[in-house]
């Protein structure tokens, strides 16, 4: 794994969007946030250890973390009234 | 993996546990608990654990949506 | 070959525009094609952006759509090449199943961006650079200003509808 300006590039970006959705208050706007920071992550996956069965982890963390957002996003609706 | 990128994720990972034991909203919870997971993922990668991260890569999130079907019916506020 | 911190932001325009064009043409802002997605998107909209961009970026966030896409299709390229960006295509299509997304917005983001990417590793950009400028896309999309970005992509659907 070479020193490639991309795995600096989505460290920071998976830093920076982790920090912002911390940090924004409502949960409905948290989740676009949430959202850069898994893309981020399913990046570094590849990066981080090239190799095919990388790709598998990559797209099971991705739809694993689409799959929970909208589970969060549908209960919240479902709860609260549809806001 | 490169020590920048140990320090970054080790960094996020700090953030989504304390931002998960700050928050009230149940639903700030779960999505900082996503933060946390996230931090962890790459690591468990570079440690050659490929198997192991697709099996949490699907578990996590069927934990959380088992979480929402136990706390969801509650009717909780913000 | 071009500079790395060239290549990066020239991928990253082409990944936005590559992403954002499929999924207007599949026509997510027009409605959430599941549940969480309307809610976002109302709640950006109301936040002071607009309704049908709002409504694009939840679809975003809780479906696998062009954008996922194209980021599994660059992992898949800059792993295997051509094929491996195929197979993360297949994967991508598995996921829309899962999803149970009524549109393919996804499959088809990673088939195209599969060409795009090894169309441009045989002009001479690395593979990497695409998969830092799919996230760069998606940062100015969904991690910057939601307003400002919403009432964007309510242009761009203005354009097509």
């Amino acid at each position: 794994m070479a020193e490639l300006i991309a795995l600096y590039v989505c460290g920071l970006i998976a830093l920076f969007a982790a920090v912002r959705t911390v940090v924004e208050p409502d949960p409905y706007r948290k989740l676009p946030y949430l959202n850069v920071m898994n893309f981020a992550v399913a990046g570094l996956i590849v990066l981080v250890l090239v190799h095919p069965l990388s790709i598998l982890a990559a797209a099971a963390y991705f739809v694993g973390s689409t799959l929970e957002a909208n589970a969060i996003a549908s209960a919240r609706a479902a709860v609260m009234g549809d806001d | 993996m490169i020590e920048f990128l140990q320090i970054v994720l080790a960094v996020i990972v700090i953030l989504g546990a304390v931002a998960t034991a700050w928050s009230r909203d149940p639903f700030n919870k779960l999505i900082c608990l996503g933060v946390l997971i996230g931090g962890v993922f790459p690591f468990i990668i570079a440690g050659g654990y490929l198997d192991v991260a697709v099996a949490v890569a699907l578990i996590a999130p069927i934990t959380t949506i088992f979480v929402l079907a136990i706390t969801g019916r509650n009717g909780d506020g913000a | 070959m071009l500079a790395d911190y060239i290549q990066i932001p020239i991928a990253a325009a082409l990944c936005w525009i590559l992403f954002v064009t499929v999924d207007i043409v599949f026509r997510l802002p027009e409605k959430g094609g599941v549940k969480g997605a309307a809610a976002i998107g109302r709640k950006i909209g109301e936040d002071g952006g607009a309704l049908p961009g709002g409504t694009m970026m939840g679809n975003i966030v809780s479906s696998p759509d062009a954008s996922a896409g194209t980021l599994l299709a660059a992992c898949g390229v800059y792993v295997a090449g051509l094929p491996g960006g195929l197979a993360a295509a297949a994967i991508v299509f598995i996921g829309n199943r899962i999803c149970h997304d009524p549109g393919y917005a996804g499959t088809t983001g990673a088939v195209l961006a599969s060409f795009l990417v090894s169309g441009f590793v045989v002009l001479g950009f690395a593979p990497e650079n695409f998969i830092a400028g799919m996230v760069i896309a998606i940062l100015t999309i969904q991690g910057l200003s939601h307003p400002y970005a919403s009432r964007l992509l309510a242009r761009i659907w203005g354009w097509r509808s």
